[in-house]
């Protein structure tokens, strides 16, 4: 479990409310860059609000794309993502439906994405927000063998980190940046 | 006798085993375990998979006990067992909510007509029952032997609530077989319900092109008296078109139904509306134009009577499922009931469908002249949506669907009604924004008046596929040339109504056979292409290559199983009776058929998906679909494939994931597409089969995500598969990533694999 502030947890965890694991909200992307830059063989799973949604000028996907550049992250894009992808000239590494890439994350002997070995980080931009709650609960549940990371500006209390709700546009695109910068 | 013998021979008089139209086979009226092993069998590839939608088990005084990674109840069970024990527990609603629904008009039935009246389904259906001859043995002929087949899925249902009590099953495994259970007995009491009604109140069967009703609320005349029918059971609905034919008022009233109700008042009535599917049904509510709103079962809004006092309208509830806490008044005078309703503005419980359906007819007549049903216009609705704070958002935060509400209404406001009737679209009229918001904004309303009244058509419920029809695509359907069969059923929960529709047009124009029921036949109505047409007026609505049929309502789904199983039994020529796995295993490796249920809210259909599941027809959801918590999924390439050749006998290790997995969430309606594509093929395919398959999945993925298949190699076995007018491009590839030949089979089945009475030499015909 990652150190610091967490959702409030009853002294007699019998009654709380929403379980005892909740995610870790990283509210200064140059935390946010520290978490993916340690990480070892990190994904990037984008969902389908990467290319439906913009920041600013640009797609989401523009932003992502380059997280993904600045670490050679290895990315899967879900739904129909990959033909955006393809436009912005990046290749996914590969492509499975959200449902279809945790139910290979949760074996803890998959040997991950171009068989690299299993992922330690696992990040998650532009996944319908109640469908990525559902797959994030699924991870935290079963495969406790890696980390989530929801770069999300509604937040996710299942994954391990996220990124705190950022309601205003200009700050989203802001945080974003941001981690690029500390990626660089 | 021993007690096994004994009870054989109980089995045996409730099935007349005596009669010989097919032997009986290995499990004729199949207990809580009898098809375990086929249960395991199936997870074995298909794996449950678990998405808890929440960390705790609250189901006992030890608790509530926090499941959160390997922590384990106070009672002893863990995360995974305790998701598998929730979903029997949805599956069990929604099975209860159909056999009871069931229950109750086979009864009320058999009060008309008498427990020998003759089930007849016109002179194209012989098999009356397949699921019902496959599951108990039972060849139906009367609504008396429907009964036996109920009390069946009551006697079942019994045991399988016990298994949910706490201190009870500790395995999910065993958790997922029973919910398999519960799913079969779901069908059993589906088909049982819609045989009932198309036999008692003369619904349409053995006609392909059965009439196009309207569709919409902008067809609702509101210069008449409007009834409004919500809910599953047709009962009061049809009594009231008798009702209204004996006093010659039929065109002088307008009967309109949201969800089900409507559907299966348009088989009896053609003159009825149907305003549209559940999502509508909080909408049409707040327009006030149904001057009686009669509620009777299953997703209808339990807040019907403060929005019916909302509107002046008057409320009869007939259920005892739904009572709403209301006076019940079936003892009293229909003309004291009446009073009661337009006089004294009381809403009433009468729990009589026949009296409740006068009454209903009555207090319109008396209401309407007294109502006044004016909408909301269009400039209203900027002037109201003028007063929104825009940027608040509380809507938004809680809108059930992730919608940009706040944006739409503060666009309104500005005089651009746009984004809110596009919202309108795909909204699924939870209301939580309204109620959300602090500034009172009658947000539904709004949307209502920017979206306008628009007019469709829908097709009558046309019932069982015609055993004529059956021998004609079993063949190709078998071999593969019919590329699939794909049931679009129930529930409203869309990302976006329009969604249906498409996904329906595109499998029809690629020749597959298309079947509706439910909202979903509803859904698939609701858009009109350039010239104005909806999907029913487009396509043929026979079960041939290219058709697009409504089978009917939630409980019509059974038809479509029942295709699947009339296309082993008919054109195959299995022996149906008491065989569910030799069934259900030709199904799974032969009959390319899919499920979808793109908008998943309720128990019932968890319960309809997860039998389908056992009879070997894979699922397919929609995003919300996640919330259900489980799905039944194959690792794909990493899996073992080996079934037995049946003819050799022989296991073989096909090394094609097909179908590739029993249950799964797609979260958009591009994903969706090519997946439903891949759902429908099976390894029995042949080579010229599987390239027409492929064609459409290559062509699919091209254009919506931007290449080959990634995944090609999974499915071309050999280069026979690969379809023509991609050989060059995809033979490249194949060689690019090292793919070799798998073997094909005539005779693939699972049979064989596990431990079964069923003998392989029995899937030989
Ligand atoms: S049923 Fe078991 S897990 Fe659930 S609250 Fe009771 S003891 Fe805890
Ligand atoms: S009524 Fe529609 S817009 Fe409002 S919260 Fe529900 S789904 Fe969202
Ligand atoms: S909650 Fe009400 S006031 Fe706020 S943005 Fe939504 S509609 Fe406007």
């Amino acid at each position: 479990m990652p150190e610091g502030e967490f959702l409030f947890v009853p002294y007699y965890t019998v009654n709380t409310l929403t379980g005892t694991k909740a995610a870790r909200v990283v509210s200064d992307p140059v935390e946010a860059a520290e978490i993916i830059d340690r990480a070892r063989n990190p994904l990037y799973i984008l969902g389908p609000e990467t290319i439906t949604s913009e920041v600013g000028e640009k797609l989401l996907l523009e932003y992502v794309l380059e997280i993904v550049r600045a670490n050679n992250i290895l990315t899967c894009a879900t739904a129909h993502v990959k033909k955006k992808m393809l436009e912005f000239g990046k290749r996914p590494d590969c492509v499975y439906d959200i449902i279809e890439i945790i139910h290979f994350l949760k074996m803890p002997d998959w040997q991950g994405v171009r068989g690299r070995g299993s992922h330690d980080l696992v990040l998650f931009t532009g996944v319908r927000c109640d469908l990525a709650e559902r797959g994030l609960a699924t991870l935290k549940h079963f495969a406790p063998h890696l980390k989530t990371f929801a770069v999300c500006r509604r937040g996710h209390p299942n994954a391990d980190y996220t990124a705190p709700v950022i309601p205003r546009m200009e700050k989203w695109r802001e945080y974003l940046e941001g981690i690029i910068r500390g990626l660089y | 006798m021993s007690k096994t013998e004994k009870f054989r021979e109980k089995i045996n008089g409730i099935i007349r085993a005596e009669e010989p139209w097919e032997a009986v086979g290995h499990t004729p009226l199949p207990l809580v375990t009898d098809l375990r092993n086929w249960d395991f069998r199936l997870m074995k590839t298909y794996r449950p998979f678990y998405a808890p939608f929440c960390d705790l088990c609250c189901l006992c005084n030890f608790g509530k006990c926090d499941l959160t990674l390997d922590r384990k109840g106070a009672c002893g069970i863990d995360m995974a067992t305790q998701q598998a024990r929730m979903i029997l527990i949805s599956c069990l609603m929604g099975a209860a909510a159909h056999g009871a629904h069931g229950r109750h008009l086979i009864e009320h039935l058999i009060e008309k007509h008498g427990e020998n009246h003759p089930l007849d389904l016109g002179d194209q259906v012989n098999v009356e029952a397949p699921i019902i001859r496959t599951v108990l043995g039972l060849k139906p002929k009367t609504l008396g032997d429907l009964r036996r087949a109920v009390e069946y899925v009551e006697r079942e249902l019994i045991h399988l609530v016990a298994a949910t009590h706490t201190g009870q099953e500790g395995s999910n495994l065993d958790y997922e077989s029973k919910a398999f259970h519960c799913g079969m007995l779901d069908h059993v009491a589906l088909e049982a319900c819609d045989i009932a009604q198309i036999t008692g109140f003369n619904y349409p069967t053995s006609v392909v092109e059965t009439p196009l009703v309207e569709l919409g609320w902008g067809t609702i005349d509101r210069t008449k008296p409007v009834i409004l029918l919500v809910g599953h059971n047709a009962a009061a609905a049809n009594s009231m078109t008798d009702y209204l034919r004996r006093k010659n008022l039929l065109d002088k009233v307008e009967l309109a139904g949201i969800c089900c109700t409507a559907l299966d008042t348009t088989r009896y009535n053609e003159g009825a509306k149907v305003v549209g599917p559940l999502a509508q049904q909080r909408f049409f509510l707040k327009t006030g134009i149904a001057d009686v709103i009669v509620a009777d079962e299953q997703c209808v809004l339990t807040d019907i009577p403060a929005l019916a006092k909302e509107t002046g309208a008057a409320l009869i509830a007939w259920s005892d499922k739904i009572c709403y806490g209301l006076d019940n008044v079936t003892e009293k005078e229909t003309g004291e009931i009446v009073k009661m309703i337009a006089g004294e503005k009381k809403q009433v419980l009468v729990l009589d469908p026949d009296k409740a359906a006068q009454a209903a007819v009555e207090a319109a007549l008396a209401l309407a002249p007294t109502r006044k049903k004016t909408i909301l216009t269009p400039e209203q609705a900027v002037e109201i949506a003028g007063r929104c704070r825009k940027k608040c958002e509380k809507c938004n935060q809680n809108c059930a669907n992730l919608l940009p509400v706040g944006t739409a209404v503060s666009q309104a406001g500005e005089g651009n009604l746009e984004p809110l009737a596009d919202l309108f679209r795909k909204c699924t009229g939870c209301g939580k924004c309204e109620a959300a918001c602090d500034f009172n904004l009658p947000i539904l309303k709004l949307m209502a008046a920017a979206a306008g009244a628009e007019k469709y058509k829908v097709r009558v419920g046309r019932g069982p596929i015609h055993d004529v029809e059956i021998r004609k695509v079993g063949s190709p359907i078998v071999l593969g040339t019919i590329p699939g069969v794909v049931l679009f059923a129930g529930c409203s929960n869309y990302p976006d109504v329009g969604d249906v529709a498409w996904m329906a047009e595109e499998l029809a124009r690629r020749k597959y056979i298309v079947c509706l029921s439910g909202c979903a036949a509803m859904a698939a109505g609701m858009y009109k292409d350039a010239d104005g047409k909806t999907i029913y007026e487009k396509y043929p609505p026979s079960f041939d290559a290219g058709g697009v049929l409504n089978v009917g309502s939630c409980v019509s789904n059974a038809h479509v199983v029942g295709a699947a199983i009339k296309i082993a039994n008919i054109f195959a020529a299995l022996p149906g009776r008491a065989n569910f796995e030799l069934i259900a295993d030709y199904i799974l490796n032969r009959v390319g058929a899919c499920a979808v249920v793109w908008g998943p809210y309720s128990q019932k259909a968890l319960a309809i998906g997860t039998g389908a599941i056992r009879w070997g027809i894979p699922l397919l959801l929609g995003p919300h679909g996640a919330k259900y918590r489980r799905l039944f999924m194959s690792k794909k390439e990493y899996d073992d494939w080996t079934v037995i050749d049946g003819r050799t006998e022989q296991l073989v290790d096909t090394r094609e994931p097909t179908p590739e997995h029993m249950a799964i969430v797609v979260e958009t309606r591009e994903r969706a597409l090519p997946t439903m594509i891949k759902l429908c093929m099976r390894r029995n395919d042949t080579s010229p089969g599987r390239a027409i398959k492929l064609h459409q999945y290559i062509s699919v993925y091209k254009e919506h995500l931007g290449t080959l298949p990634d995944d090609l190699q999974n499915f071309v076995r050999t280069e026979r598969d690969v379809p023509l007018v991609y050989k060059k491009e995809v033979l490249a590839y194949l060689k690019a990533v090292g793919w070799q030949p798998k073997p094909a089979l005539s005779l693939p089945t699972i049979i064989g694999t596990y431990e079964t009475k069923v003998p392989v030499s029995a899937t030989l015909r």
